[in-house]
């Protein structure tokens, strides 16, 4: 009941600013509408294996409105800025578990995200590229459980970021790293089996590709449920890491600000 | 006050945001390091697409470079003296403008040497992939010696036009107080699009880059002349025109937004 009052708030938080989002909605519309472009034009020249230009239109618009779900979280779930401040303390005294407590609020920002950018982006673009839904009940079922398993592996992975800036004081280098290996590893914008040989390896063998390759390739219908099993699996390493370190950093705070 | 002095002024209040921008040197250089990185794996980004396809529209991988290249030193050059430009809801926001209205000389005097911002980050990277694409288009014949001066000559034009979009935006804030979302419009959205061949999009989309945000100009339209030779010298006259357009036509813009000015404070 706590969690789910968190979340609410967070929501609600959110609603104050729907008309600025709109605005926002429509600049980010634009950065996927120049990725699609980028793609029609390659596409004139060439053959773009089992996607063709209108498939990669489509898979440019699932990620770019897909970002807003496992890409644009808060920096570090907000903990840099506590540690500064030094709300921090008064945090890890509740009688919550910090990284319950904080994924809470973010699962009620994500839900705000979802519906006041991820839908009205994508429904911009299925107006603006005709594009085709899923058919069948099964692939939009497997694409939502896909996409739920990226934003809770980026709660995480946004947790694990917040939690070293209590050593570190300056967490904002592991977030813009964080940034850059998802423009490369997660498959937003070239799909990771055009990635050179060695990188797609090495993609794979991190949490990245499910944050957006494996949703979008669920929901265009190229793939069956099988990949959820690797969702799975980081879902409980990311848990276990951020456990973990909750456990550390329990031991000893420092706090900077007042 | 004499122009000298004013440009004497504007030197000293410089060297003092730099001074006091050194006080944390772990953390510049961190920056530094970090904002390069980001860079590369943007510019990483499209190499690798333009690895497995070859050309996007008859435009090499040297020649995206170029004009990727070219943008980012002229965002850089802009943001090194224009960054509170950029930032200037924080101040409508805040009110912190009304502090630097107080003070006798004009406010965008004032307020660009508030943060004078070195960016090695973007310098290394935007030069490196900058001599990179040219060594690559003298190695095959495409160019010759002359690019490397004009390309300085339009990094300084881009630059210029950049700020002066920048500026045009920041104005709007003096009705609005809060521009960060049309920012990411027309200074984010817009420069990236330009860093691709504007051939790409559809003619609404390009003549929009070309006219009401002219993005175009800052390295679109120059790459057309100095790589592929398109129409003749008069290109490089017609780019410092537009420049010089953009700049008087924001300067006195802002000048009408500061008497719209109503302070927010808190």
């Amino acid at each position: 009941m706590l969690y789910l009052t968190l979340a609410s708030k967070a929501y609600a938080r959110n609603l104050q600013y729907r008309g600025a989002h709109m605005v926002h909605n429509l600049a980010s519309a634009m950065f996927g509408y120049m990725y699609a472009c980028l793609w029609i034009g390659i596409g004139a020249d060439h053959q773009l294996g089992e996607y063709g230009v209108q498939g990669m239109i489509s898979y440019i618009a699932f990620t770019q409105a897909s970002l807003w779900i496992s890409g644009f979280l808060t920096n570090g779930l907000g903990i840099p800025l506590s540690v500064r401040t030094g709300q921090i303390a008064l945090d890890l005294m509740r009688p919550v578990h910090l990284f319950t407590h904080l994924m809470a609020r973010e699962w009620g920002q994500i839900a705000y995200q979802f519906v006041y950018k991820s839908l009205p982006i994508y429904l911009l673009y299925s107006i603006v590229f005709s594009l085709k839904w899923p058919s069948e009940a099964w692939t939009l079922g497997y694409a939502a459980l896909a996409l739920a398993g990226a934003a809770y592996l980026s709660i995480c992975m946004n947790y694990i970021i917040g939690v070293t800036s209590m050593w570190t004081t300056e967490s904002s280098w592991l977030h813009w790293a964080n940034h850059a290996l998802m423009n490369l590893m997660a498959g937003f914008f070239i799909p990771l089996e055009w990635l050179p040989k060695w990188l797609e390896q090495l993609a794979w063998l991190s949490p990245y590709p499910f944050l957006l390759y494996v949703p979008t390739r669920i929901y265009l219908g190229f793939e069956d449920g099988s990949l959820l099993w690797g969702t799975l699996l980081w879902c409980v390493v990311m848990t276990l890491i951020c456990l973990a370190l909750t456990q550390v950093l329990r031991r000893k705070v420092e706090v900077q600000g007042g | 006050m004499k122009p000298i002095s004013w440009f004497h002024l504007y030197k000293i209040l410089i060297r003092t945001s730099i001074r006091s921008r050194m006080q944390y040197k772990f953390n510049f250089v961190l920056g530094a390091i970090l904002a390069a990185l980001i860079q590369i794996s943007e510019f990483l980004m499209v190499a690798l697409v333009l690895h497995k396809f070859g050309a996007i529209k008859g435009w090499s991988l040297h020649e995206i470079g170029y004009l990727f290249a070219i943008m980012t030193l002229s965002k850089t050059l802009y943001r090194t003296f224009g960054n509170e430009v950029h930032h200037l809801e924080k101040y409508l926001v805040g009110g912190e403008l009304d502090q630097l209205l107080t003070r006798p000389m004009p406010v965008l005097l004032a307020l660009m040497p508030q943060n004078f911002r070195i960016m090695i980050g973007e310098v290394l990277q935007g030069g490196f992939i900058l001599c990179w694409s040219l060594a690559g288009m003298m190695h095959s014949g495409q160019i010759g010696w002359t690019v490397v001066p004009f390309s300085l000559f339009v990094i300084v034009t881009g630059a210029i036009i950049l700020f002066s979009i920048g500026l045009a935006t920041a104005t709007l804030g003096f009705w609005t107080t809060r521009i960060e979302e049309l920012q990411v419009i027309t200074e984010d959205a817009a420069r990236t699009a330009a860093q691709y061949p504007l051939t790409l999009y559809p003619k609404w989309m390009s003549s929009l880059l070309l006219t009401a945000i002219p993005v175009g100009f800052v390295n679109y339209i120059p790459s057309l002349y100095l790589l592929r030779g398109e129409g003749g010298a008069w290109v490089l006259a017609v780019i410092a025109a537009v420049a010089v357009i953009c700049l008087a036509a924001s300067l006195r813009f802002w000048t009408f937004g500061m008497t719209k000015y109503q302070s927010t404070g808190s």
